[in-house]
């Protein structure tokens, strides 16, 4: 069963008198255990469809079904609660809060929940992608590979069903850039997570279980 | 997290801060010295507000109020106590050459209406005199030397205190009743209250006693309504001032919604990342807010401790005990200061925090 399902989704936007249609029919489905990535030139409506996958904007037309549950019309603050234990983010610039240590980055998302004490969890995940002697680095002091490491450990926090990923190796060397697929696809294995990247990266790519390539916001294969 | 927010960029948090603290400062130290000058005022004015003064009025048939009229004054106000004067003006003049002009008051029981600040004030003074303290310098007189008034000595045996009643500047030789026995009337009598009696009672009283409708016997004054207009001015004054303190603690909110906005819309992006990993609009609001406070309340924290010594300064300059700045009267004021700060940096903080919480994650992480 695929963890994450768009159906038939249609996304329309004005942009000052014009209505652009950034995704125009578009079915979209992932699995647990796959890597999948999506590619197209700029302004195909790549970061559309992960925003839709993400639940972080809402279709104009079509369904969005979360483990099978509809949540199309889910109001904003339930589409935090989804976000909040389904689905983990991986963005281009890493965004660690410049304050905060690598651990403290890493419970970020648990942190306003008092009861909820994720630190172990922090830092056994941390531990898991390799920075066990980074865990009191602030994000300055890390190298890239490192920052977007943290990234990956606190979109893990929640124990997510999908992991989204915004040009994960975007900024970072071909070296790098291989290490942190490695990490991806050991996550996927070893957490049976959908993992969907966005990707200029021929690299990641490779990587992928399946491609997905969007001109024009449409599928074309 | 507010607080580490917060230390991202010192200056822009001092600068809030130091807002605040003038503001704080404003309020509170205004607060105080109207509550110094309250408590002065008081002071000074409690020595007159128990007393009636009754003197001869208009349609006197004699030059003062006689010793008949006395008792009928006695019996009118029961038991309060009665004191006729006499008064008179005199020239004093020392050993030195030094004269001074002063007024020359002749009474019984000068215990019940003068305070000494040296020697002692006995009932009736018997051959003993009162003297103003400033007199007493200027002549070089000190207690036990005599002075002499129509002819005759009394020795000196009591200064009195300089700040009783309106009596910055006056001047006044009390001398036994005897003294003036060539005078036939009272200038005036003076009847202090007992804590019991009503001194706009006893005033009606007496004036309906010797006075009618076409005759003023004797004129009855009080200062009961001198007290109450001192302190409905002090009240106005206080109102004033602390409208003044207000409107910086205002400048000072409005800086701290600059700040705040400013910090929100610099973290836009990181609000953004926020939302999208699942943080509530609620515990967004909840930090932002609470960055706000913060400010506020280590603002308000800081400007109560420069209000303190403010006010300790005020007291000792206004009052002379200084530490009656943290008597309730005063040190509410602080309090005051305080809770407007953290209400005033809360509510700056509120549309800052409510823009940042309710930004669709969509369009902050596009940045």
């Amino acid at each position: 069963m695929s963890v994450i399902e768009l159906v038939d989704v249609v996304k329309e936007y004005k942009s000052g008198e014009e209505l652009i249609t950034a995704l125009d029919d578009v079915t979209f489905q992932a699995s647990h255990g796959e890597m999948v990535t999506i590619i197209g030139p700029s302004g195909s409506g790549k970061s559309t469809l992960l925003n839709m996958i993400g639940l972080l904007d809402t279709p104009t037309e079509g369904a969005v079904q979360l483990n099978g549950r509809d949540v199309t019309d889910c109001s904003p603050d339930e589409l935090t609660e989804e976000r909040r234990s389904e689905i983990g983010f991986v963005f281009q610039d890493y965004h660690l809060l410049p304050m905060l240590t690598a651990t403290e980055n890493v419970e970020l998302p648990t942190m306003w929940e008092p009861t909820l004490d994720k630190h172990d969890r922090a830092v056994d995940l941390l531990g898991r992608v390799g920075l066990s002697d980074r865990l009191s680095h602030q994000p300055t002091q890390l190298s890239g590979g490192q920052r977007q490491r943290v990234a990956i450990a606190r979109a893990l926090i929640n124990e997510p069903d999908v992991l989204l990923a915004d040009e994960p190796t975007g900024n970072l060397d071909q070296d790098t850039g291989a290490t942190i697929l490695d990490e991806l696809t050991r996550l996927k294995e070893t957490e049976e997570i959908a993992i969907v990247a966005v990707t200029h990266d021929e690299q990641l790519v490779e990587y992928a279980d399946r491609v997905v390539e969007l001109v024009d916001g449409t599928v074309t294969s | 997290m507010a607080w580490r927010n917060l230390g991202r960029n010192r200056v822009r948090t001092a600068l809030a801060t130091l807002g605040i603290l003038i503001g704080v400062v404003a309020i509170a130290s205004l607060g105080m010295a109207t509550a110094a000058l309250q408590q002065q005022a008081t002071a000074d004015l409690q020595g007159l507000s128990n007393e009636v003064t009754v003197s001869a009025g208009p349609d006197h048939s004699h030059d003062g109020i006689t010793a008949d009229q006395v008792d009928d004054i006695e019996t009118v106000t029961g038991d309060a106590t009665v004191v006729p004067e006499k008064s008179n003006v005199t020239t004093l003049s020392a050993r030195n050459g030094a004269e001074t002009r002063l007024r020359v008051t002749a009474l019984t029981k000068a215990d019940a209406m003068y305070n000494v600040s040296r020697g002692q004030v006995s009932n009736r003074l018997r051959s003993g005199a009162l003297l103003t303290e400033s007199d007493a310098e200027r002549l070089g007189l000190e207690i036990g030397d005599p002075v002499s008034y129509n002819n005759r000595l009394y020795r000196i045996q009591g200064i009195l205190s300089s700040s009783q009643g309106f009596g910055g500047g006056r001047r006044e030789l009390v001398v036994p009743m005897s003294a003036m026995a060539e005078q036939d009337h009272y200038d005036s009598v003076t009847v202090l209250t007992t804590s019991e009696q009503s001194v706009e009672s006893l005033t009606t009283d007496i004036e309906s006693w010797f006075n009618d409708d076409d005759e003023q016997i004797v004129n009855v004054r009080n200062f009961a309504a001198v007290q109450q207009n001192v302190d409905s001015f002090l009240g106005t004054l206080q109102l004033g001032l602390l409208g003044i303190g207000s409107i910086s603690l205002v400048v000072a909110s409005v800086a701290i919604l600059n700040v705040m906005l400013m910090s929100t819309v610099e973290r836009r992006g990181e609000i953004g990342v926020l939302r999208a990993v699942g943080i509530r609009r609620g515990e967004v609001l909840r930090m932002i807010l609470t960055e706000a406070a913060f400010l506020g309340v280590i603002g308000g924290i800081l400007g109560v401790v420069v209000s303190a010594a403010i006010g300790v300064v005020i007291f000792e300059i206004l009052v002379g005990s200084p530490l009656d700045a943290f008597s309730w009267q005063s040190a509410r004021y602080l309090l005051y200061g305080m809770g407007f700060a953290v209400f005033a940096s809360v509510l700056s903080g509120l549309y800052p925090a409510w823009k940042a919480a309710n930004e669709r994650p969509v369009e902050a992480l596009r940045e």
